[in-house]
């Protein structure tokens, strides 16, 4: 009954959805990673950035994509100032716990101003090519998915680039790594904390600017995503940004084509599905190493 | 599900209980109704919450209505006064809100509110009372599964009747143009599910064969794979029960993956001012059921439209009109039973709606046994970058366009 155009096109589907859901999750295990925080707020800054990219394109006229010249900056030194100001202030010994109810409170804030800015209607970003597409051996690609695609993956290579081959990255990945051996070494591990947070809420910035290119937002869409979120770093394995990119695309390839057969409730049902096995049979997740000892 | 509705009776009770203590304690005014005080109507609405923005439409509606009414004169040489409280779109707040209006504030009649989940319970606690309950929102099939004997829905059909013209149309096509395959996608919710499965009864009893049938959560914003399985189906016809949102999503979705169906139907989001620009015009031939337009020639819609106008600076739309419609059913109920006050009269009024037909501004309405009105709505269709009324024929602007255009 199910035709092999169908499972190619899902498979496209699959692999464009899985690209976006890498880019949306690589800021939150980067957190974890850095300074072993939960970021419930995560997604809240990223509909708070697509909020952005729609406001600037109803408004202003300005095409989405040229938002984030404004919000890449603009996100980094909130994220610097939230690591700083509140952050890096919570008592080690209750980090993990505190900063889940700190960012919570952080999210519902974010939510209440869009709430007030923008009301609860649901908004869309209106685009002339919004409806353009390209066959590819009878599939279809629709252009803003495949913006949206060259988006994640312009800024994971950027992210890669950073950590792999900068001086800031490496410095950034021993205080992943080991924050008292990276201390002694001489790095100032508070800066770069702050600066690690940033990175982690620019990309943020990307992923929302990506996601409202062909989804609607309202205020309280956050909620809908920090769940597939966490999901997906912690199959990854928490705090690996290549094992939360992995485990994008695998998931995201999964409940496309489980779209198939089943209906949109079921195939959300993935991602918890992947949680608890995960968390059952191989905690330290599926890509990475044991929490965070690699990058 | 007989101890939860046991504890509902209870606590309904106990709440009649306390409230007439309460009416008691404040000197009891019952009876003491003279023709110079102004005839209270009461009403709870989500004006924040979920449903604050239809609420409010249906609060502009009621305002409308109390206003136009006045400055007639009133009804039977009374003012229309509205006592509005906000139930915050939660169904245990409606609750207390209709006993406080009923038990403690004792307004002389009670309107609905507005959606499916809130007329429900509203409806139960304004039976307790024997109150007449007209309501402007409650479309889907439960409403009048429940045995209630004092509800109206004022509008022209419920949700699975609203396609009723359309099926009509398809299923009298020759048979070689008839569409033969038909994909449905709608929210998985009690109306928006309604209208396509309405339709979708009658196309399979027809011998359109449903080749996709999908159901979506209502905080779906990713369409894709659902219009991927509809675009591999190729179906003839696609139908979508959708509200706003989610129905501009699965047509920018259908379109990205370049499927053109002969019909394309959708409920709700196709009838919005926003609708085209959403989609980028690319509009052609989309089919919707529309309840309300401001274009309906009945003569009190002509008069609806105006007034609104002046006072709210903007046309009325289908929740406003709904609400106004409400109001019109019982202002004829209220004129030709002489009465309206708790008590015996609430019967009278009752009686009257079951048994008469209510010209209002969405044209003539009339209910079966069970609160259900008796008709069905128009079919609206986009036609070169404008909405216009094809279906019926008696009440049409233009004519329908099978197959459509491409879009």
């Amino acid at each position: 009954m199910t035709s092999g155009a169908l499972i190619f096109q899902s498979v496209i589907l699959g692999l464009l959805l899985g690209g976006l859901y890498a880019l949306l999750a690589s800021g939150l295990t980067l957190y974890f990673g850095i300074m072993r925080v939960v970021m419930i707020a995560h997604s809240a800054f990223l509909i708070l950035a697509a909020y952005l990219a729609w406001w600037s394109q109803t408004r202003l006229g300005v095409d989405p994509l040229l938002s984030l010249v404004v919000t890449v900056p603009l996100f980094f030194a909130a994220g610097v100032l939230l690591q700083r100001g509140l952050l890096a202030r919570l008592r080690p010994a209750t980090l993990t716990m505190m900063s889940v109810l700190l960012t919570f409170a952080i999210a519902v804030i974010i939510e209440g101003l869009l709430g007030y800015a923008f009301t609860g209607t649901q908004r869309r970003v209106q685009l002339g090519y919004g409806t353009a597409n390209i066959e590819l051996f009878g599939a279809r690609i629709a252009v803003v998915k495949l913006i949206a695609f060259g988006l994640a993956v312009a800024a994971l290579l950027t992210l890669y680039l950073l950590l792999k081959r900068t001086t800031f990255g490496w410095a950034l990945r021993a205080t992943i790594q080991h924050p008292d051996a990276a201390r002694l070494v001489g790095i100032d591990t508070n800066r770069v904390a702050g600066y690690g947070f940033g990175l982690g809420l620019a990309t943020a910035a990307v992923g929302g600017t990506a996601l409202a290119l062909d989804t609607t937002i309202y205020p309280s869409l956050h909620w809908h995503w920090i769940g597939p979120l966490m999901a997906i770093i912690v199959v990854g394995g928490l705090g690996s940004v290549p094992g939360a990119a992995a485990a994008a695309m695998v998931l995201g390839l999964t409940q496309s084509l489980l779209q198939i057969p089943l209906n949109t409730t079921w195939a959300q049902t993935i991602f918890y599905l992947a949680l608890f096995a995960t968390l059952a049979f191989r905690p330290q997740g599926f890509f990475g190493g044991r929490l965070a000892q690699r990058f | 599900m007989s101890t939860r509705l046991t504890k509902m009776r209870w606590a309904t009770a106990f709440g009649a209980t306390t409230a007439l203590a309460l009416a008691g304690c404040s000197g009891g005014e019952e009876g003491s109704t003279s023709s110079d005080d102004p005839i209270v109507v009461g009403i709870s609405l989500p004006l924040t919450g979920d449903f604050s923005e239809p609420g409010k439409g249906v609060q502009r509606g009621y305002q409308a209505w109390a206003k136009i009414v006045n400055d007639k004169g009133g009804l039977l040489g009374r003012q229309v006064e509205l006592k509005i409280l906000d139930d915050q779109s939660n169904a245990d707040r409606v609750v207390s809100d209709y006993e406080q209006l009923i038990g403690q504030d004792q307004v002389d009649v009670v309107v609905g509110p507005f959606s499916t989940r809130l007329v429900v319970p509203a409806a139960r606690v304004a039976e307790e009372y024997g109150m007449l309950f007209v309501e402007p929102a409650g479309a889907a099939k439960e409403v009048f599964e429940q045995g209630f004997k004092n509800l109206f829905y004022a509008a022209p059909a419920v949700a699975n009747d609203h396609y009723n013209h359309l099926a009509e149309y398809i299923l009298g096509l020759p048979a070689g143009q008839r569409p033969t395959t038909a994909a449905y996608a709608a929210m998985d919710d009690p109306f928006a599910q309604g209208t396509a499965y309405g339709l979708k009864e009658k196309l399979e009893a027809g011998g359109v064969r449903t080749v996709v049938d999908e159901v979506y959560p209502p905080n779906t914003t990713e369409f894709s794979g659902i219009a991927a399985k509809i675009a591999a189906s190729k179906a003839d016809l696609v139908v979508g029960g959708s509200q706003y949102q989610d129905g501009v999503n699965l047509i920018v979705a259908l379109q990205q993956l370049a499927y053109q169906p002969k019909l394309a139907a959708f409920s709700t989001a196709p009838t919005s001012p926003e609708f085209a620009a959403a989609i980028g015009n690319k509009t052609e031939g989309i089919l919707a059921p529309t309840g309300y337009t401001q274009k309906a020639p009945y003569p009190s819609n002509v008069e609806f439209v105006e007034k609104y106008t002046a006072q709210f600076g903007t046309p009325p739309e289908e929740d406003e009109a709904n609400a106004y419609t409400t109001g019109q059913v019982v202002a004829a109920a209220i004129t030709a039973a002489g009465c309206a006050e708790q008590g015996e009269c609430q019967q009278k009024l009752i009686d009257w709606v079951r048994g008469n037909t209510v010209e209002t501004v969405v044209g003539p309405l009339s209910w079966d046994a069970t609160g259900k009105p008796q008709g069905a709505h128009m079919i609206q269709q986009w036609v070169g970058g404008e909405i216009q009324i094809v279906l019926p024929a008696d009440a049409k602007e233009a004519d329908i366009v099978y197959p459509k255009p491409a879009w």
